[in-house]
């Protein structure tokens, strides 16, 4: 309970100290919104100047900041700049998009990499544990903007998948069956990227954890004593080997809504990431600030669930716990 | 296993003493512009002309045709070892201009072909190597050092100083860092020497690459600290900085060697995002994450994939060092039980 | 699939009357006066696939301020007068006739009977009045309002009678009916009563339905799907048509589709996803050039565009600024014969070579060819020559040192840097070309590339920079858009912002020149005014003038009437006479 009631601080601390800090950079950063239009020579900058003001862009940063809690403690997370429209309905259509895609890839990969990773750990400095993983080295040493080009560069040249977008131009037409299989389509290469790009990690931690495990006595004693292979690994050595998988997939939680922006910007993906690169680069402040505060919640959720698991699996933790308090 | 490690380590010490001696390796200037060549494909050695086979290969000059070059016949230029070119410093100290293969003059010797501005591409990879590669591994000692060791600390200590720094590392992974780079960018002055640069990339990606591995050890630190062995040697009154140090920070390695793999190619691939911020590294220097933005040109993906040349590197660096920090892990394993 | 896929692409972009998705046309009645386009001809039917940058902000015309959100609205609006972007003149659009004044301070338009907005509403000169006090209202901030702003005083609007309506200006303007163009005619019956609430601001945003939003343009709004695309289907009473009296526009619906940078949009384009791309840079072009024997794109190069791109010095008054590294080096950058040096070491042929792949044009001064109305030909283009820049520097003071470095007059290195913006891979280009041009003189260039804010913030804000590459222009050939940036006390006056007064004798000169024409009604006259300006600019150099790129645009060989033009929107501007060929036709036209 003390735990639970020193996590909710923390969250709500967390919130406070990102939404400070994310007011700070921006008033840092240089050049506002409007200053696109100084270069239109037609128009003056008294117009820009009171366009400013009925944004409230010229009012002192604690002015600003203090209305944007106020209204944020009514769930009214203000107005974008670009799109003259509340921030939320605008965060959350493309959010739905990012969650949809992230959803997708990490099942995928985590439904991969566990089974594969295990596998391979059993399989023990065979050839085919050799061979895989050298490709994984190969692959987890690629940086994502080079994995995300080469996949594009086939798909486009052998025009396999169609790329862009989340659905194709007469979407209206189509039943619910076959817009669901169009969608599926078009998420295929971000998917197939994302997997790619994530999955050589945890298919190597879970086998160096799994290995390590292996070789412990209790593991062979199980053996002497004749339990089976199979509720060996499951009862007995996946919940020990678990943790550091357990840190990855609260990160990979926590990296819902921000960890594909790169491969949504190339991939041409409806998602939360362009939005939000977008809106930075045009200074569109409380856009930005709203989609910075969305992934801090999902961040925080992940690393909530993360923890939990991490305190269920290894007991050893919660008993260190009891001993100090 | 020994083998492959010996051979691993033979090709990162091959790898470092390209990128060390690339004055001489590098048979062009890499800034030097030629703009009667941009965009030509690498140039071919030829061993063998209508009087038949020769041992020493030489090229042809290049012409403009209808598609690109063609190589104009009537002129031909042999490729010379050990000749004086353009004068570069030898490790920064000694003055030099001798390289290791050239082609007489006028002729042009460009092994990977040359880039937009006519600038010898192969020597443009060499040097931006030196550059990214150095970068790439100091931001990471940088970023996993502050990681490790906020991790530890938090890990160990748990309670209040765990809540405390993992609130930390929640809120640096949270952050809009595009506007902090714009805002740092504005703060610096306008021009900075290549070294201000260089140590400017790695501290902007140490800084905001620290709270992903310190996440991930602190997890590890949680179940250490709660071994046998630890409460034993507490119990033998060894202090904190000492059980941190003798006996969880062994059970981190690993983490970090994996981690220190993986980053490295990470950051040296970050410095493109960097440059749109004015932060990386300026022309005319060349530096793999500079040279990098072209992996977006479409005109490149399918005209002139030789420069494709830098990420083509980045992956052969990336896997060495993956490689080698896999033989490292093994031997760690084997070490542990 | 893929074949599949394809199959449907190719069905969907034939015109096929059975799946034609669009509303019919309305026949045209007698009642309506309908422009006729005497040369257009085409058939109906078909969808029109095109890319975009990125998605649109907004369908509101007057808050719209960003490109693509311009583009969109712009097809579903109509403006009084239009400039006929092939030709470069204005032509009547809404207003059928007008006449001036003697004295070039009122106009009188008939505007058109009969017509209708795209949801069946009368228009008349109801609609026109409160479309201009929408523009003219303070509280709204439309940017349009700065046109109709001369001297400070705004143009004032009455109407006559049901078809007609009277401009007041302060003063005589110039080419005044070329303001019209870009200023939509919105629905009364739709805006007045969110105008009344002060709520104007937030109508026609994207959650807006399209039964709220009614134009006069070729196209209204079907859908919209965020971050993917827009569908605008025909305007069933659009007030054009063509040589056989059918109403145009031919195309049952035009699709944006946000597809991202110009590398995408080609990607996109070879897959066959969309049909046309409006501007291209010169190496996708030569791209689908190479190809073009097998896809048959139509590939046009319309000739230099009307942007110049120039490398700025800054000559800023900085006594109240702690920028005195930048105060030390104005010495050099305020001496007329630094910046002639400069010029004369620029080579400008590998600018237009390996920055525009030779589709483009250099430039000495800031009206390129591309500008036949306004063009002095008798700018002299003085060759590259290091030789005559290494003479002017010495004859100003300047030296060289034992490594070859440009010392000034006091003995210090000159060495400076060049921002630019990071997002313009040609102007980046042009950086690093031209820092290896000055290094021949001796110089030390930096390349700063900056993102775009970053930038603008320095040049307009902060003045915290030497000198930097920017490019302007490209809305309209005449001078009067132009203004601020030439007067010195002009907002876009970028060497020396906020002058009180001109600072040189050849500013006050240019400043007179200027208002001179914006009054003149006659073009001759005011050709010879401007031409002045033009000799002024190109002898003293407040921009080093470097060059402009061709207009490239590309599209689907079944496109017809596809006829780019050099003024934005190149590809857009004769949307109502696109029309989607049937396979036959297009064979018959390879």
């Amino acid at each position: 309970m003390k735990y639970l009631a020193l996590r909710l601080i923390r969250a709500v601390l967390l919130l406070l100290g990102v939404s400070v800090l994310c007011f700070l950079f921006t008033e840092m950063a240089p050049g506002s919104f409007f200053d696109e239009m100084r270069l239109n020579p037609q128009v003056s900058p008294d117009t820009i100047a009171s366009l400013r003001s009925r944004y409230g862009l010229d009012q002192p940063l604690v002015v600003r900041y203090g209305r944007w809690v106020h209204s944020a403690l009514r769930a009214d997370f203000g107005y974008s700049i670009a799109y003259n429209s509340p921030v939320a309905p605008l965060l959350w259509t493309r959010a739905k998009n990012t969650l949809l895609l992230n959803t997708a890839a990490m099942v995928l990969t985590w439904l991969i990499s566990v089974p594969l990773g295990v596998w391979i750990a059993t399989l023990r400095r065979s050839a085919w544990d050799r061979a895989i993983d050298g490709l994984n080295s190969i692959l987890i040493s690629l940086p994502e903007i080079v994995v995300a080009v080469a996949v594009l560069a086939i798909v486009v040249r052998w025009r396999v998948l169609p790329v862009g977008g989340m659905s194709s131009v007469d979407q209206d037409a189509l039943s619910h069956w076959a817009r669901a299989r169009e969608i599926a389509t078009r998420m295929l290469l971000p998917v197939m990227i994302l997997t790619l790009v994530e999955a050589g990690i945890i298919v190597r931690h879970v086998r160096a954890a799994v290995l390590e495990i292996l070789d412990a006595p209790f593991v062979q004693a199980g053996r002497a004593l004749g339990i089976s292979n199979v509720r060996l690994m499951l009862r007995h050595v996946l919940p020990v080997a678990a943790n550091p998988i357990i840190s990855l997939f609260g990160l990979s939680l926590a990296g819902l809504l921000s960890g594909s922006l790169l491969i949504e910007a190339i991939c041409g993906w409806p998602g939360l990431g362009p939005l939000i690169l977008d809106a930075t680069l045009a200074r569109d402040l409380y856009l930005v600030i709203g989609g910075i505060m969305l992934s801090t919640l999902f961040m925080l959720g992940g690393n909530l669930i993360a923890d939990a698991m991490l305190l269920a699996c290894d007991p050893r933790i919660r008993t260190g716990r009891a001993d100090e308090s | 296993m020994n083998r492959k490690a010996s051979i691993l380590i033979l090709a990162l010490a091959a790898l470092h003493l390209a990128l060390l001696f690339t004055g001489f390796l590098a048979p062009c200037d890499p800034i030097a512009q030629d703009r009667d060549l941009p965009y030509a494909p690498p140039t071919r050695l030829h061993f063998r002309d209508t009087s038949g086979w020769h041992l020493r290969p030489f090229v042809y000059a290049l012409q403009p045709g209808p598609d690109g070059y063609i190589e104009d016949r009537s002129q031909s230029f042999l490729v010379r070892l050990m000749v004086r070119g353009n004068k570069y410093k030898l490790l920064g100290l000694v003055p030099l201009d001798w390289h290791l293969i050239g082609v007489d003059q006028p002729g042009k010797i460009a092994l990977l072909g040359t880039d937009e501005f006519g600038r010898d591409e192969f020597s443009r990879v060499l040097y931006g190597g030196q550059i990214s590669v150095a970068a790439g591994i100091l931001a990471t000692l940088v970023a996993l050092t502050a990681g490790a060791t906020f991790g530890v600390v938090a890990g160990y200590y748990g309670w209040i100083v765990d809540e405390a720094l993992m609130g930390a590392t929640e809120l640096f992974l949270c952050l809009p860092w595009l506007y902090f780079l714009l805002g740092v960018r504005a703060f610096l002055p306008l021009h900075l020497s290549a070294t201000r640069t260089f140590f400017l990339l790695t501290a902007v990606i140490g800084l905001i690459g620290w709270a992903r591995p310190a996440r991930l050890v602190r997890g590890i630190v949680l179940t250490a600290r709660t071994r046998n062995y630890v409460l034993a040697a507490k119990g033998f009154g060894g202090s904190d900085s000492y059980v941190m140090r003798r006996h969880i920070l062994p059970e981190v390695m690993s983490v970090l060697v994996a981690q220190a793999a993986l980053l490295v190619p990470r950051y040296i691939a970050a410095e493109v995002t960097l440059s749109f911020f004015g932060l990386g590294v300026n022309e005319p220097t060349a530096s793999w994450g500079n040279m990098l933005s072209v992996l977006q040109r479409y005109s490149v993906l399918v005209s002139y994939q030789w420069l494709l040349a830098p990420a083509v590197a980045l992956v052969i660096t990336s896997v060495i060092y993956g490689l080698l920090a896999d033989a490292l892990l093994s031997r760690l394993e084997f070490q542990s039980t | 699939m893929k074949f599949t896929v394809r199959l449907a692409l190719l069905v969907c972009l034939i015109a096929v009357p059975c799946l034609a998705s669009g509303p019919s046309p309305e026949k045209p009645n007698p009642g309506e006066e309908l422009f006729r386009a005497d040369q257009t001809s085409g058939h109906y039917g078909g969808n029109l696939s095109i890319g975009g940058r990125a998605e649109p902000k907004t369908f509101n015309p007057v808050i719209a301020t960003d490109a693509v959100s311009r583009e969109i609205t712009g097809r579903m609006m109509a403006d009084l007068i239009e400039i006929n972007r092939a030709s470069q003149q204005t032509e009547p659009a809404l207003a059928k006739s007008w006449k001036i004044s003697p004295d070039g301070r009122t106009f009188t338009l008939q505007l058109r009977k009969g017509i209708r907005f795209s949801d069946g509403q009368p228009f008349d000169a109801d609609d026109v009045v409160f479309s201009f006090g929408l523009y003219l209202d303070k509280n709204v901030d439309a940017p349009q309002r700065d046109l109709l702003v001369i001297d400070g005083k705004p143009l004032t609007v009455t109407k006559v009678d049901r078809y007609t309506v009277r401009f007041s200006l302060p003063r005589p303007y110039a080419s005044a009916e070329r303001l019209f163009d870009g200023l939509a005619m919105l629905p009364k019956h739709l805006l007045e009563k969110p105008y009344r609430e002060g709520k104007f601001v937030e109508t026609w945003s994207l959650n807006a339905s399209p039964a709220e939003i009614a134009g006069l343009g070729p196209f209204r709004l079907k859908q919209f799907v965020p971050g993917q695309r827009v569908v605008l289907e025909r305007n069933p009473y659009y007030w054009k048509m063509d040589s056989k009296n059918q109403r145009l526009p031919y195309l049952d619906e035009i699709t944006f589709l946000f597809v991202g940078t110009e590398d995408a949009q080609v990607m996109r384009f070879e897959a066959g996803e969309t049909s046309m791309i409006s501007r291209l840079g010169s190496e996708n072009y030569n791209l689908l050039a190479h190809e073009r024997d097998r896809t048959h794109a139509q590939l046009v190069d319309m000739g230099p565009s009307l942007e110049y791109n120039f490398l700025l010095f800054t000559q800023n008054d900085l006594s109240d600024k702690k920028l005195d590294g930048i105060a030390r080096k104005q010495k050099w950058f305020r001496e007329l014969k630094f910046r002639q040096a400069v010029s004369a070491a620029i080579d400008r042929d590998s600018i237009v070579r390996m920055v525009y792949g030779t589709r483009g044009v250099a430039l000495w001064g800031n009206v390129g060819p591309g500008n036949k109305l306004w063009l002095n030909n008798a700018i002299p283009h003085p060759q590259r020559s290091l030789e005559n820049a290494r003479n002017l520097l010495k004859s100003a003071g300047f030296s060289w040192n034992q490594s070859g470095n440009l010392l000034d007059p006091a003995g210090a290195e000159v060495e400076f840097s060049i921002i630019t913006s990071s997002s313009n891979a040609q102007r980046m280009k042009m950086a690093t070309l031209l820092q290896d041009d000055l290094s021949h003189l001796g110089m030390q260039v930096h390349v700063v590339p900056l993102e775009f804010r970053a930038l603008i913030d320095r040049v307009f804000q902060s003045f915290d920079y030497d000198a930097a590459i920017m490019g302007l222009g490209g809305g309209d050939a005449d001078p009067n858009p132009e203004m601020n940036v030439w007067i010195s006390s002009g907002t876009s006056h970028l060497w020396h912002l906020h002058e009180t007064e001109p600072a040189t004798a050849w500013e006050r000169e240019v400043d007179e020149l200027m208002q001179q024409q914006m009054i003149t009604l006659d073009y001759g006259k005011r050709k010879q005014l401007y031409d002045r300006v033009q000799e002024l600019i190109a002898e003293q150099l407040p921009f080093i003038f470097l060059a402009t790129p061709n207009i490239l645009a590309a599209a689907d060989p079944r496109v017809g009437n596809f006829h780019p033009a050099s003024l934005d929107p190149y590809t857009l501007w004769n949307a109502d006479e696109l029309y989607i060929r049937t396979p036959m036709e297009s064979a018959g036209v390879r």
